[in-house]
């Protein structure tokens, strides 16, 4: 198994560690590992602190609980308490979330940077100051459509029943080198054809002398005043044990943990925000999933996943796509038990899986709970559940045009729906809130920019109000969510906001 | 057989110990919430072996919680008029059966937390090779088949790009380069 240069990993650690060095980055995700890879660029000295493993891409296998335990944070079970809760995922292993996405690619829609720009008094992120990042990030990771011998059938029939509907379909962005249409993105790409940092911004930090710990948890940014002095943690040992402390003296701190542990992180530290925002205006675009039954097979999990997207109600701010589960997915978001699960299942082959994402707003929050950790809590608006509801209802009505015999709706309590009738009939009903079986990949907006110290947490280039020496780079710099998958967006600010750190190194003497 | 759950309490201070009772209460809601087969093929004690990973692989608040969500669970049974009195693993299964109904019809938190621990224990079942087999779900041979087309129809322009990943100077850098120069800094 390949093992680079400048990593260490937590069974290299026998005792307290004590570093040295220009700018900690805190996660090797879109954000973390970008900016890290910029930065040593550049020449800086920097550390890369990882909470969970290393796990090269030779170690991926379709096994989806061993992803779940070895790559995702708490068994890919997050929580955001609600009515009703959401179940979220977050990556926790050496390229973060990007070893576990589907790879989408999207630039950010202009309207949102407008309303950035408008609304949350964000500096130099209109389309044009924008663009050399995407096309740098789009370069870099090898963003495209896909080759079209690797589209499944799910995706070709979902699509077919979008345009029977009429509705306008594009073919997905990926970030990928010639993907191979394994679908097995979710446990990590078999191939390394999917560009996530594992395979591109982490190598390349590493290459230029970052140096990489995986396996340490960072418990706390330090400060001395109004500066960062660095951060202090402790060894993950297997089964979550903790190991030795190490401390890192730096700079500059940069926190890229995610939308979640990100603000958990400062909130711990005893960072405040005098905007009173940190942990606030978290968005998760929730998704919800239709289980369709063809009369044919269709081998859903054979071809790259989301291939086509529904831009159709882009305006409406959802988006439709047919997404292939694995078994244990699939059996998990069925409402059904025993010898009805068992005959559902069996149809495995015959099944496609589609949902819609939806735009929502910042409505949930993360707060830190000392001796438990991260607490989320989210309030589904009415207006977003309308919308959710709306998307089912598309979603279901593209496989019907596709030829779904019948389908299963992600509401408790709502029957098998067999026609367009059927689904009319079930939906003119209120579907509650509660019933809604609702999941995210996308948390955002919990350290929003803006450059009024009292609205925003961060300024414009992710640099934290009032303490010197600590900027963010992940989706908390979102100040409101995007419609859209997220991750070039954060790669782009990352490297807008790295390039923006070389400028000003001298402040920071990194 | 040894047991499927972690042996996490010696090392780990904060960790519960699901001992044998824990054990019996998730291999009983195994065989109610899992396929027939579940039983009729003997797969219960693998079940419980893959729930015994995914359990350690949580944090330990949500393992203490998982744990006693389990055992209320099954002392929840007791309160269920047609169970007289017995626990979840002291009942026939037409009245187990019966009150896992109750419990999933019932609004709010109740149903919520039913679901979500049938969905957890669910999950382990189809994650078992021979389940998915016979759904007709086999990935390896997939996978090993479309990454030897992948390599066999790109593998040189993909070794280029590989290389290229470490390397300076990259068509994509400078460009970019060129376009940010302008942008200033403070």
């Amino acid at each position: 198994m390949t093992r680079p240069a400048g990593l260490t990993t937590g069974a290299d650690v026998t005792a307290g560690l004590r570093l040295d060095c220009g700018v900690v980055v805190v996660g090797s995700g879109a954000g973390g590992a970008t900016v890290a890879a910029e930065l040593a660029a550049a020449g800086a000295d920097v550390i890369i602190l990882e909470e969970g493993g290393y796990h090269p891409t030779e170690s991926f296998t379709a096994s989806n609980l061993r992803a779940l335990r070895t790559l995702y944070r708490d068994g890919g079970a997050g929580i955001a308490l609600g009515r009703p809760s959401v179940v979220f995922a977050e990556g926790r292993c050496v390229g973060g979330s990007t070893v576990v996405n589907g790879g989408m690619s999207w630039r950010t829609p202009p309207a949102v940077l407008a309303r950035w720009t408008a609304e949350h008094q964000v500096a130099g992120v209109d389309e044009a100051a924008m663009e050399p990042y995407f096309r740098r990030a789009e370069a870099r990771l090898h963003v495209g459509p896909q080759d079209p011998e690797t589209v499944g059938r799910d995706s070709t029939l979902f699509k077919a029943g979008a345009a029977a509907r009429g509705w306008a379909v594009v073919p997905n962005r990926r970030d990928q080198l010639h993907c191979a249409g394994t679908n097995n993105c979710v446990n990590g790409c078999p191939t390394g054809a999917k560009q996530s940092m594992l395979v591109t911004h982490i190598p390349r930090a590493l290459a230029r002398g970052a140096r990489l710990f995986a396996d340490c948890r960072v418990d706390r940014v330090t400060r001395d005043g109004g500066a960062v002095t660095g951060v202090t943690g402790h060894v993950v040992r297997p089964g979550g044990r903790p190991g030795p402390r190490f401390t890192a003296r730096a700079r500059a701190v940069v926190v890229a943990g995610g939308a979640v542990q990100t603000p958990a992180l400062l909130a711990r530290s005893g960072v405040r925000s005098a905007s009173g925002q940190l942990g606030h205006n978290l968005a998760l675009h929730p998704n919800a999933t239709v289980t369709a039954f063809f009369a044919a097979d269709v081998h859903g999990w054979q071809g790259v996943h989301q291939a086509f997207q529904v831009r159709e109600f882009t305006g409406e701010g959802i988006l439709l796509s047919a997404t292939n589960l694995t078994p244990p997915q699939l059996a998990a978001s069925l409402h059904v038990h025993g010898r009805e699960l068992g005959m559902l299942m069996a149809d495995y082959n015959r099944i496609v899986t589609a949902g819609c994402l939806v735009t929502d707003t910042g409505t949930g929050r993360v707060r830190h709970l000392p001796g438990i950790g991260p607490q989320v809590t989210y309030r589904l608006t009415g207006a977003t559940a309308a919308r959710v509801v709306r998307g089912v209802r598309l979603t279901a009505e593209a496989l019907f045009a596709a030829g779904a015999r019948r389908l299963l709706l992600p509401f408790a309590g709502t029957p098998g729906v067999r026609s367009p009738r059927d689904l009319h009939a079930v939906l003119a009903r209120p579907i509650p809130r509660r019933s809604m079986d609702l999941y995210s990949v996308h948390i955002m907006g919990t350290a929003r920019m803006s450059e009024d110290p009292r609205r925003g947490v961060v300024d414009s280039y992710g640099r934290f109000h009032g303490v010197s020496g600590l900027l963010v780079a992940d989706a908390s710099l979102f100040p409101t969510p995007l419609g859209i998958n997220p991750m070039e967006t954060v790669v782009a600010l990352a490297l807008r906001n790295a390039h923006h750190l070389v400028e000003n190194r001298r402040r920071y003497g990194i | 057989m040894r047991s499927g759950f972690p042996r996490l309490s010696a090392r780990n201070p904060g960790a519960p110990k699901p001992g044998a009772p824990a054990r019996a209460v998730v291999a009983r809601f195994a065989t109610l919430v899992c396929p027939p087969e579940v039983r009729t093929r003997q797969r219960t004690e693998r079940v419980l072996a893959e729930f015994g990973l995914l359990l350690a692989a949580l944090p330990p608040g949500a393992r203490r919680g998982l744990i006693a969500a389990f055992t209320a669970l099954d002392q929840g049974a007791r309160l269920y008029p047609r169970s007289a009195g017995r626990r979840l693993t002291r009942l026939g299964d037409a009245e187990a059966e019966a009150y896992l109904r109750f419990l999933l019809g019932r609004p709010g938190a109740l149903s919520d937390l039913t679901r979500k621990l049938t969905s957890a224990v669910v999950m382990c079942y189809y994650e078992l090779p021979d389940v998915q087999d016979e759904l007709g779900y086999r990935p390896q041979p997939y996978i090993e088949a479309v990454s030897q087309r992948r390599l066999a129809r790109y593998g040189a322009e993909i070794r280029r790009a590989e290389a290229a990943t470490v390397e300076d100077g990259t068509a994509a850098d400078s460009t970019a380069e060129d376009s940010t120069a302008e942008d200033g800094g403070e």
